[in-house]
């Protein structure tokens, strides 16, 4: 399919349908102004980096080499899973349901089988990628286990196979029972959900799970892998596998191992076969027209337009374009599926880390890593708004913001001003009444939750940051840019920041000088934001090259 | 080469087709009108295989569009009306792809895009070089037409076709559907712009509401009604004579 590569005589349509599904999922769909001499170059740095990321955090497995085959399978599979899930979760919606991919494809000589299985072939390879860069140091780590040897690496690789095949399938199988059961005018607010739920799901077990593995087995007291319920969970049945092969072995590893490959194999048959049939009926209901009543979203709309209305926000949103902007964000928050996938999961994080952080309180009690703990907690909430705009810039519409260039609007300012009312209305004032009952839940020394301030007060500064330039103006870029690597690389600079204004508070609060602390920042805080929202006033817009 | 017998297509409540039966010979162009939301698209989509009918038959080259789907997807091109392409692969990596999908082997399906962007003055580099992501309007629209027509298939459907084209190229694409209907192949050509109906195809069919309205050639139909033109004959038949009189209130009263 490449320009250069020297034509056969061969023509075969399922490789063309899984070398078309492998560049689309590796250059995004969307590609406007892009040379096809520079895909490549930024495709394999960017996919490198990230496997390089997976491999690096897989070398935490070399901790469990002291521990027997069992208990590093466990682990290794019980993160493959959340990963694999993750990814799966999130790319499947795209993947398997493209509206525009009827108009493409639908018409061709191809059976919606093909088109199911080369998309899933694609999936599984992807996901073994990750999984093999995240499993690299684990399966050299098995070998020097107390009971592994060195048959570990190919046992591990063959199960770990088998559990992306059975992750694939759960969630293309969860797919066609919504297909299923439920009408086409449900279908999509119904796939957004299972597929936004599975997302946070997967975050949040990627975020607690290795903790309160850690904990437990760093405090002796085990995996609890004698209990009966034990023995349901997928990880066990894979790891199983492993130790059949591998390992001390004994029947319940081979009926783990059993259960293991009898259950792949079911859900691979009902996902990929017995249900087939219900992804073919979910194209043609992607490629129908919309349905004329939708009472559901009428509701929301008519809810939206009372809240925007009532007199406090009437108030609030006094500048037309910034009501403008505010309606735009608040609906595509509500129902847009593709900005609900990206927005919901990539904040679930921001839940856990209340949870997460104040663990050591209750092992070590208060002192200087329990008081950082609060405070980070605290540098986390202040975040929350400016992770959520800056993932609010990207959009699968993005070339509809050509209107906001094409108004007569003197720069982006008052739009970015909408979107950030949008988002303390609905994302920042919630999660932080969630959050604040998740710290107050959790055990700690109320005294402590002082230390949640500084964090707060910058809430401001971090919520306009992103905006600074005249940038992430809502719905703007592709949604395929929010895969670059530079995103990834301002939030960690930002993360750097709060870690410090963290480790200050937690220094002023040991030290007396915490008053002061909040007093210093309180002023710093509001000529930072002055300065910043006179720079953005001024701001024109930016070329739209 | 096409037998539609009381093709319908339900949506829940609405019925988008309603009960269309015809049929059309090999070489003919016919154009297929109708108001938005008439059901031209839900044929179209019916009859290329994308969407099933609720009931009804239809039969393609002698492919029955239900049992043998594939083999009829075999024998008709499409040209979408939103000429959607796979922004992220070049001009030559999409048509490649689209010549895998039809077993074309991949010598003559090169040969044939060659041809192909000759005559639509493409440049080769323009096609291995940039992404379709970065192509204008027109130079996607030659693309989509290219792999539509590019297995060579005895029936094409173009929906709103000359969307984007210049008049150059327009020209050209009026050109190479007649010479196609020449060499024997039914075209059905579905577009809001009448006088290029008119001066193109043979028979023209009008539709509304899913049900059909008028079938015969469009020199005789606007004879018979005395609507002097096509487009006259097609705003008395749907609704746009009343139209035009709103449109005329509405200059009167609108004040920005």
């Amino acid at each position: 399919m490449t320009a250069g590569s020297t034509p056969s005589d061969t023509a075969s349509p399922d490789r063309a349908l899984r070398r078309l599904f492998l560049t689309l999922f590796l250059r995004g769909r969307s590609a406007r102004g892009l040379r096809r001499a520079n895909v490549p170059q930024s495709l394999a740095s960017k996919l490198a980096l990230t496997l390089l990321a997976y491999a690096a955090f897989g070398c935490f497995a070399i901790a469990f080499v002291r521990h027997p085959v069992f208990e590093l399978s466990i682990y290794l599979h019980g993160m493959t899973l959340v990963f694999c899930g993750m990814f799966i979760a999130a790319s499947a919606g795209e993947t398997l349901f493209n509206k525009e991919e009827g108009d493409i494809l639908m018409h061709r000589p191809v059976t919606p089988q093909a088109l199911l299985r080369a998309k899933l072939t694609v999936l599984v390879q992807v996901s073994l990628w990750i999984a093999g860069a995240f499993n690299l140091a684990g399966m050299i780590a098995g070998i020097y286990t107390p009971n592994g040897n060195v048959l570990y690496p190919l046992a591990h690789a063959l199960s770990t196979v088998l559990e992306a095949v059975f992750c694939a399938g759960c969630v293309v199988l969860a797919y066609e029972l919504c297909l299923r059961n439920f009408g086409r005018e449900r279908l999509e607010s119904v796939m957004t959900a299972v597929q936004v739920l599975v997302a946070v799901g997967a975050v949040l077990a990627g975020q607690l799970v290795p903790r309160m593995i850690g904990r437990a087995s760093l405090s002796g007291a085990g995996f609890g892998a004698d209990a009966w319920w034990f023995n349901l969970l997928p990880p066990a049945w894979f790891a199983g596998f492993d130790d059949l092969i591998v390992g001390s072995g004994g029947i319940r590893a081979a009926m783990l191992a059993v259960m293991g490959v009898a259950l792949t194999a079911f859900v691979a048959w009902l996902a990929f076969g017995r249900m087939a049939r219900h992804y073919e009926t979910g194209l043609q209901m992607l490629g129908e027209a919309a349905p004329t009543k939708l009472a559901a979203k009428q509701t929301s709309r008519r809810w939206l337009a009372a809240f925007v209305h009532s007199p406090l926000m009437s108030w609030w949103l006094r500048n037309p374009v910034q009501r403008a902007a505010f309606v735009l964000v608040s609906s595509y928050l509500i129902r847009d599926r593709d900005v609900k996938l990206r927005v919901y999961p990539g904040l679930a994080p921001m839940l856990v880390m209340p949870i997460a952080l104040l663990m050591p309180i209750t092992r070590h009690g208060t002192g200087m890593a329990g008081s950082f703990g609060v405070a980070f907690c605290g540098g986390y909430m202040g975040m929350i708004p400016l992770f959520a705009i800056s993932l609010l810039q990207y959009s699968q519409q993005w070339q509809a913001s050509d209107v906001f260039h094409a108004a007569p609007v003197p720069g982006p300012a008052q739009l970015c001003a909408g979107a950030r009312q949008a988002v303390t209305c609905f994302i920042t004032i919630p999660l932080a009444i969630l959050f604040g009952a998740i710290v107050w839940f959790l055990p700690h020394e109320s005294g402590e939750l002082m230390l949640l301030l500084p964090g707060l007060i910058s809430l401001p500064v971090f919520t306009l940051s992103p905006h600074i330039g005249g940038k992430a103006v809502p719905f703007s870029k592709a949604a395929d840019e929010a895969k670059s690597a530079r995103r990834g690389l301002d939030l960690f600079g930002v993360m750097f920041i709060s870690i410090g204004l963290s480790m200050l508070a937690t220094w002023a609060w040991l030290t007396n000088w915490f008053q002061w602390l909040l007093l210093g920042e309180i002023i710093a805080v509001v000529a930072i934001y002055a300065l910043m929202r006179a720079s953005l006033a001024r701001t024109p817009w930016p070329s739209m090259e | 080469m096409i037998s539609l017998q009381q093709l319908t297509k339900r949506f829940g409540e609405q019925t988008a087709v309603d009960q269309l039966s015809c049929e059309i010979p090999a070489g003919q162009i016919v154009g297929f009108l109708g108001p938005n939301g008439a059901g031209k698209s839900t044929t179209l989509k019916m009859l290329t295989g994308m969407l099933a009918p609720t009931s009804g038959t239809a039969t393609i080259c002698g492919y029955d569009l239900q049992r043998d789907t594939l083999e009829v997807k075999r024998h008709v091109g499409f040209v979408p009306e939103s000429g959607a392409v796979f922004e992220s692969l070049s001009g030559l990596e999409y048509l490649e792809m689209v010549a895998a999908l039809y077993s074309i082997p991949e010598a003559a399906a090169r040969a044939r895009i060659e041809q192909f962007i000759a005559f639509f003055d493409l440049g080769f580099s323009t096609l291995t070089d940039k992404l379709l992501g970065a192509y204008s309007k027109g130079m996607r629209r030659k693309v989509v037409i290219t792999a539509a027509l590019l297995h060579n298939p005895p029936v094409v459907f173009f929906d709103e076709p000359l969307d984007g084209l210049d008049a150059n190229a327009a020209v050209g694409f009026k050109a190479l559907i007649q010479t196609l209907a020449r060499e024997g192949k039914t075209i059905v050509y579905s577009s809001h712009i009448l006088d290029v109906v008119e001066r193109v195809c043979d028979r023209v069919l009008i539709i509304d509401k899913g049900r059909l309205l008028l079938d015969g050639k469009p020199e005789a139909l606007v004879a018979a009604s005395g609507a002097g033109t096509l487009e006259r004959l097609f705003t008395q038949l749907t609704g746009g004579a009343e139209l035009e009189r709103r449109a005329e209130d509405f200059a009167r009263t609108f004040r920005p």
